[in-house]
């Protein structure tokens, strides 16, 4: 039996598990929120609030953290997309979703250690890292700081602007994390991708086919 | 030897003993009873004065009415004092539209005051200067002392006309056939009729209204509601110990209240600044300690309690003997609880150059303190009497000193006591401390006053909030009623969001003339005539249409429930008041809610209480029984709709009004919840989907 090949690093998964603990407690703490008086996360709206600022804050260090990592461990170009992955990569993986799944045909973009995303799942995090993200994050620090920084609260609308973009930002958080959970379990197995975020090892491409 | 050293040496041990005890006693500190703090506060006494008349003459010797501006006027600049707002009530701004214009209020107003504008609880309009029809006419000034001059305290209104011309001292033929200064439209006739002002005298201003504690004001009122304006002032004196009232209605002064020289006995007149129960005789019931609340007192509903339910009194409400407060065992804090603490009107609503008391500046410059204020003796000679105060809804009366008062923050440090809140700042610039600190009136107030359709008195139609029953009736149920909320401009300029009482009118608008119509006119509209008793005769038609099985219009009948009611009614405005276009209308005034305070326990904490889908914030109140429908609303002097119609009856609805407020928790913008739920849901159907597909198909999975 071919050993396990290492796909993700401890750092990576550690990184992306409190990401996606962070989010998932905004996005709960934020619906406490937006459906007041409905459901309570931390015993009431007051906690809700105090809990969503803080792990709104937390997120972004996480995410200043992942930059630095992905970065100086020299692992940010799985994450940036050639112009094919625009074009012929991300239309591939779409019919190969639509269809190809159905059929029992081989993945068109099998991943490996060098080569962790498929075109989709690079244009998808383009999206979400480069612009959800940091959406999310100014919305929500304009909101937090709407005392501390009135001129600029008040330049972009305030609440009657910040507040609704911020919600439309959680719903596709929301819907993100739902397609996102369900496609690892397109992997080898209903729950091999599931298992390699965890362990950080994955069944050798050889193995796949 | 022996033993005279040992008895030496007892004699000194004896004497140092003794030295050492004096010493110890006399340094010890000294247990001699302490004198006994007088708890009484210090009151600094006013000199003895004389009562003079007009003249300068002692009134002891004239036994002429009291001139207050010869007696008053001889230390204080009784036409400085006068001047001001509690005298003139608007009468300084009249003939001046531009400034109407400027604070968004109707030309058909005489002036931005009381005297002279609009409102919809008396419904009565002062008639303008140079009119030439007396179907121009409602009311005259003398018309208007004798409804309001009771609680308006003398002076410019009443001592002057339009043109600064003593009243009784101008000949007849200086006066113009329908000068509102000189004319009534008479109650019995309906007519336009010449008023006798030397038969009434006019009132100089009653100091002593509000600087005798004593006051007496529905002796004052009896004077001035029957015309004899000359005797009010020395009627405000009456159980005084000053002034009696004979059997045949006549005043006369007491000798032994006056000192041999003829000045008053200083503890007799004991004038001194206003108290609580002096102000309270006209804005509200207040009170330092009062079980027994009695908001109508000689005659008329007192102002604030009317408008907002305003109860500023220091007893707890589960205290309270009467009237009936439903729940009371469970409200175990005071009516309010600056009044609890001991607070009267004027720590905050002060004289404004009183050097004694905090001198607010102009926020928007740098001095928010004048150490070296107004030198004692020259604010004694002309104290500002356009008191300190606010600005809050409805911005109908006084223009000047806006946000002058002692207001909240300058004695509460909101940041700290407001700890628990997050969002602190927010939270404070964008509500009004009274949001939550007025979590619910425990009294009755003012709901609906319809002139639009007269009840058999002649009268409106008036219904209130907050209780079951009448108000009068000492069995009735006093429910209380929870605020609404409007909002409104604070010292900063910033809006912030701030309770109020609604009080809804229905009238009838006289399109071409631009006016509201007056009483009188729908009267001449509902009415054939009257009985012998007083009470009005509806029309047949009137009654046919209105009128319930026994043919009499009660309240409940009262209201334009049918298109048909108001198309009648309409008619004969047309055919009998002569209106061409009368138009119905609603209008809807918030009165705000700035007393009946409550403290940091029983005030608003939870959040979900503003912060969700049933938020307090856009409570929908019940303006009215009925409201008829397809007919324009103001609010605010405007045409905006902010009434929503609800199986039972006209509801407040005021989103609107706060679509400039963001609430988490309540607002919602539709295109993003729709986009919002699209996208979730489009998810959830595609995994949905795909995956049963997966399983079906027995594909890869």
């Amino acid at each position: 039996m071919t050993p396990l090949e290492p796909m993700y690093s401890l750092h990576e998964r550690i990184w992306h598990w409190l990401q996606a603990l962070a989010m998932i407690l905004l996005i709960l703490t934020g619906f406490s929120m937006h459906y007041a008086g409905r459901f309570t996360i931390f015993g009431g709206m007051k906690g809700d609030v105090l809990w969503h600022s803080w792990i709104g804050f937390f997120l972004i260090l996480n995410a200043l953290l992942g930059i630095f990592y992905h970065f100086t461990a020299d692992k940010y170009h799985h994450y940036i997309p050639r112009m094919d992955d625009f074009t012929t990569g991300a239309i591939k993986q779409i019919k190969f979703y639509l269809f190809g799944i159905f059929k029992g045909e081989k993945h068109p973009m099998e991943t490996d250690p060098r080569k962790k995303l498929n075109s989709l799942q690079k244009l998808t995090y383009l999206g979400l890292l480069g612009v959800l993200i940091p959406f999310q994050i100014v919305t929500g620090v304009m909101m937090w700081g709407a005392t501390r920084w009135p001129e600029a609260f008040a330049k972009v609308g305030g609440m009657k602007v910040l507040a609704p973009a911020h919600t439309l930002g959680a719903y596709l958080f929301l819907a993100f994390i739902i397609v996102h959970v369900y496609l690892t379990t397109t992997g080898n197995t209903p729950f091999a991708l599931l298992r390699a975020m965890i362990t950080g090892y994955q069944t050798p491409k050889s193995e796949r086919e | 030897m022996k033993v005279f050293r040992l008895t030496g040496l007892l004699a000194v041990l004896t004497l140092s003993l003794l030295a050492a005890g004096l010493l110890f006693f006399a340094q010890a500190p000294t247990t001699a009873p302490v004198a006994k703090q007088d708890t009484k506060p210090l009151k600094i006494s006013h000199p003895t004065i004389p009562l003079l008349d007009a003249k300068g003459v002692n009134v002891i010797k004239s036994n002429a009415p009291i001139s207050t501006r010869k007696t008053c006027g001889r230390c204080h600049d009784y036409d400085f004092i006068t001047d001001s707002f509690h005298f003139q009530q608007g009468r300084a701004e009249r003939g001046n539209p531009e400034l109407l214009k400027a604070h968004g209020i109707s030309p058909f107003n005489v002036t931005p005051g009381m005297y002279g504008k609009y409102s919809v609880i008396p419904n009565r309009q002062l008639a303008h200067l140079g009119i030439k029809s007396p179907d121009d006419f409602d009311m005259g000034t003398a018309d208007w002392l004798l409804h309001c001059g009771v609680c308006h305290t003398g002076g410019g209104i009443s001592e002057f006309d339009s043109e600064n011309r003593k009243y009784g001292t101008v000949p007849e033929k200086d006066i113009d056939p329908l000068d509102r200064d000189y004319h009534v439209r008479d109650a019995k006739t309906g007519k336009v009729v010449a008023w006798d002002w030397k038969k009434s005298g006019y009132t100089e201003g009653d100091c002593f209204l509000c600087h005798v504690p004593k006051a007496n004001r529905g002796a004052r009122r009896e004077r001035v509601a029957t015309g004899d304006f000359r005797w009010a002032n020395n009627a405000t004196l009456v159980g005084s110990g000053i002034v009696k009232e004979l059997e045949d209605g006549s005043l006369y002064y007491v000798k032994s209240a006056f000192n041999k020289d003829g000045t008053v006995k200083p503890d007799v007149l004991d004038l001194s600044d206003p108290t609580l129960g002096n102000c309270a005789q006209c804005h509200g019931f207040s009170a330092h300690y009062e079980t027994n609340i009695q908001p109508i007192q000689n005659k008329d509903i007192l102002r604030g309690t009317e408008k907002v339910g305003w109860i500023y009194d220091g007893a707890k409400i589960s205290d309270t003997v009467h009237p009936n407060i439903v729940d009371k065992d469970k409200m175990d804090y005071p009516w309010d609880v600056h009044a609890s603490k001991g607070l009267i009107c004027i720590d905050c609503h002060f004289a404004p150059n009183n050097p004694g008391r905090k001198q607010q500046m102009d926020l928007k410059k740098n001095l928010r303190y004048k150490p070296k204020g107004e030198d004692i003796a020259a604010y004694l000679r002309r104290p500002d009497h356009n008191f300190a105060r606010g600005s809050i809804p409805p911005e109908t009366v006084n223009m000047t000193r806006h946000f002058t008062m002692r207001g909240c923050e300058d004695c509460h440090v909101a940041d700290k006591i407001h700890k628990f809140l997050p969002y602190r700042r927010q939270h404070l610039k964008k509500l009004a401390c009274q949001t939550c600190h007025i979590p619910k009136v425990n009294f009755w107030a003012y709901r609906s006053v319809d002139w639009g359709f007269l009840m058999n008195t002649g009268t409106s139609r008036i219904t209130f909030r907050g209780i079951d029953g009448d108000i009068v009736d000492p069995d009735s149920k006093i429910f209380g009623y929870y605020p609404t909320y409007i909002p409104t401009k604070n010292e900063h300029g910033d809006t912030e969001i701030r309770p109020t009482n609604l009080i809804t009118g229905i009238d009838w608008f006289d399109k071409d003339k631009g006016r509201p119509v007056f009483t009188w006119q729908v009267q001449q509209a509902l009415f054939e005539g009257r009985e012998s008793d007083g009470t009005w005769i509806y029309r047949p038609e009137v009654v046919k249409l209105f009128g319930d099985e026994d043919g009499f219009i009660d309240i409940p009948q009262a209201v334009y429930d049918k298109p048909e009611k108001v198309a009648l009614v309409k008619s004969l405005l047309q055919k009998y008041a002569g209106i061409k276009n009368p138009e119905l209308r609603i209008t809807v005034v918030p009165w705000a809610m700035s007393h009946s305070i409550v403290g940091g326990k029983q005030a608003i904490k939870e959040c979900t209480v503003c912060h969700s889908s049933n938020s307090i914030l856009h409570r929908p109140i019940k303006l009215n029984d009925v409201a008829p429908k397809n007919v324009p609303v103001y609010y605010g002097g405007k045409r905006i709709n902010v009434v929503s119609y609800a199986s039972d009856g006209p509801r407040f609805n005021n989103k609107a009004l706060l679509s400039g407020f963001y609430i988490i928790g309540n607002s919602r913008v539709f295109w993003i919840e729709l986009l919002g739920w699209l996208f979730v849901l489009g998810s959830l159907i595609f995994v949905l989907v795909h995956g049963a597909l997966r399983l079906i198909v027995g594909g890869k999975s």
